[in-house]
């Protein structure tokens, strides 16, 4: 096991990685940026080694100086948390070459998943089913309007090189598939340096649901069940359940069985995420995210198994001790992302804390970085915490999610809480009746009120 | 005075500098001994601590954080501080001299000392002339991003 980890990475998925590595009996060493010289992940680490200014591109994707934080502290593995450079191929190369452990996939597995159009193909291969589209990058004007007729309108044209819901255009007809194509490629070449792009069936009223695996090095994979991540708002996640209300039991280790059957056949190796869009029964991967996901905890709370630990565990060289028989799922779990933002607007709010107070009791989680009198800097994302509430049933989470809701303090900023006390009283949401363009059209709706 | 008494003198002279002696080898502050109905008790010079037992200490009202302090704001005047992390030299090579030392008048772009990161050697330059007042690392230590290296006057 290690005997010391470097978490490369802030907020509140640093003080995740600090709180398992410091059940395990591992010394944590965190890195920040000046800005960040006060944060809680950086105040409750063994040691800490800052790393830059405030920018990102000169502190927390400064591969360099993290490689020389590692060197200087003797950190033997590096976690990378989510986003940064959690998906960076060549940081966990690099990394490799210092000798130092990058607890997440092989590089290659990293960059196979980061080509869309390649990791398609690839779980296409081994037994995954995928969205109806182009075989490959769409070349050719005309080869596209052949494709987009075959499969029919609307199409959905989408950067190879894109991930997270960025780089899409659509086409609902015909006429409009050429301008779809040429703004999709110089997006995309402008955000991403790659202009490559591929087309898929875009599907009307999908749900996003999304299976956890975990796959140690002797050949064992298992699956965590599945979130459903329908409620996004401009592609960005903003509540998660686990289970899905979609789902049930069959429909779950059905999905299961084909997820961990094929990430078998591919050698994967620690957590990872299969993406898919739910219509009419049917399954349609969209992308594998090949790092922990924000809404790790859901599953967490419906299955007791640590995901952070259990990656370190694996990257130790651990094996799993479980098999899928092992793994059972108690009750259901909701997460809402807070985020430092207008409710209404969205407009980003950091500033200082003046009051801060978590929910608590039975079943109430709150991952977060806040404390009275922090200070959120307004150079990195938004997101203040996450609440994650656990019920025995989806009825007594959202009772409890209502409960915790309303005792959640944060005061001397503005954040999203009162868009989720809203969300809770919909009917559809109740109901767990919504797909992937329900939220965009409530905050229409309320836009308009 | 009949010999008994001067035999059962209380004051036991040899046994107090035995326990003196004690005292000092074992670096106790305390030691008491009773033989034969007497009681003796040596204690290093300074506050007598009495009796009861201190208090248990209250928990300080805990904000999440043990450990660091905030970290002191803004570098002082002429401070040279690291561009990077990394490993700060003092000399261009092992068993050469230092570049400056404290006293040293240096003029602007002048080599002060060097960071290793990486296996890359990156002179840190002297971005004013004046003299070095003060050293504030020491050779072969680890240096983070905007630590005060060394200050020129």
């Amino acid at each position: 096991m290690f005997e010391k980890v470097l978490i490369a990475n802030r907020g509140e998925i640093a003080l995740r990685v600090v709180r398992a590595c410091k059940e395990m009996g591992i010394s944590t060493v965190a890195v920040h940026s000046t800005a960040d010289a006060n944060a809680l992940h950086v105040r409750m680490a063994d040691e800490s080694v800052c790393i830059g200014p405030p920018p990102a591109a000169q502190s927390y994707l400064n591969i360099p100086a993290l490689i020389s934080a590692c060197e200087i502290t003797g950190a033997e593995a590096i976690h990378p948390g989510y986003g940064f450079l959690s998906e960076n191929a060549r940081f966990a190369e690099i990394v490799r070459e210092h000798g130092i452990t990058f607890i997440g996939p092989t590089p290659e597995h990293i960059r196979l998943m980061g080509d869309k159009i390649a990791a398609k193909q690839a779980v296409k291969d081994v037994g995954i089913p995928t969205v109806p589209g182009s075989e490959g990058a769409s070349r050719s004007a005309s080869v596209a309007e052949r494709v987009a007729h075959e499969i029919g309108f609307p199409v959905l044209v989408k950067a190879a090189a894109g991930g997270g819901g960025r780089g899409m255009k659509v086409a609902q007809t015909a006429a409009d598939l050429s301008v779809a194509l040429s703004t999709a490629r110089s997006e995309a070449k402008a955000a991403f340096g790659n202009d490559a792009v591929y087309l898929e069936k875009y599907l009307g009223r999908p749900r996003h649901i999304e299976v956890q695996v975990l796959a140690d090095g002797y050949g064992k994979v298992l699956h965590l069940g599945e979130r459903d991540c329908s409620l996004q708002r401009r592609h960005q996640k903003v509540w998660e359940e686990a289970g899905s209300p979609a789902l049930n039991a069959q429909q779950r280790d059905e999905i299961g069985a084909v997820v961990t059957t094929a990430l078998g056949k591919l050698g994967y190796l620690g957590a990872g995420t299969i993406e898919f869009l739910f219509e009419d029964g049917r399954f349609y991967f969209i992308e594998m995210n090949t790092r922990l996901q924000v809404e790790h905890p859901v599953t967490e709370a419906i299955t007791g198994i640590d995901i952070v630990r259990e990656q370190i565990r694996i990257a130790a060289g651990g094996a799993l001790e479980m098999d899928q028989e092992d793994v059972s799922f108690s009750g259901h779990a909701i997460e809402c992302r807070i985020n430092a933002e207008n409710p209404f607007t969205f407009v980003p709010s950091p500033g200082t804390i003046t009051q801060f107070h978590a929910p608590g009791g039975l079943g109430v989680r709150f991952d977060s970085a806040m404390y009275d009198g922090y200070r959120i800097p307004p150079y990195y994302d938004s997101l203040a915490g996450k609440l994650i509430v656990h019920g025995r049933n989806r009825n007594e989470c959202l009772m409890r999610l209502k409960r915790a809701l309303d005792e959640l303090v944060v005061g001397g900023i503005e954040t999203t809480v009162p868009l989720f006390q809203e969300l809770i009283k919909e009917p559809d949401i109740i109901n767990g009746d919504y797909n992937i363009h329900w939220l965009e059209k409530f905050l229409a709706r309320q836009k308009r009120k | 005075m009949s010999k008994d008494t001067k035999e059962k003198s209380p004051v036991d002279a040899a046994a107090i500098r035995e326990l003196a002696k004690l005292l000092d080898e074992t670096k106790l502050s305390e030691i008491e001994i009773e033989q034969g109905g007497l009681r003796l008790r040596v204690a290093r010079g300074g506050t007598a601590v009495m009796a009861a037992a201190p208090a248990p200490v209250p928990v300080a009202a805990a904000p999440a954080a043990p450990a660091a302090p905030a970290k002191p704001s803004g570098p002082p005047a002429g401070a040279v501080s690291s561009p990077m992390v990394g490993t700060v030299y003092v000399a261009p090579e092992p068993g050469k001299p230092a570049f400056v030392s404290v006293g040293s008048t240096v003029k602007e772009g002048d080599t002060l000392l060097i960071v290793e990161a990486m296996k890359t050697m990156n002179p840190i330059l002297a971005p004013k002339s004046g003299k070095v007042s003060e050293i504030c690392i020491e050779n072969g230590q680890p240096v983070e991003f905007g630590q005060t290296l060394l200050i020129i006057s």
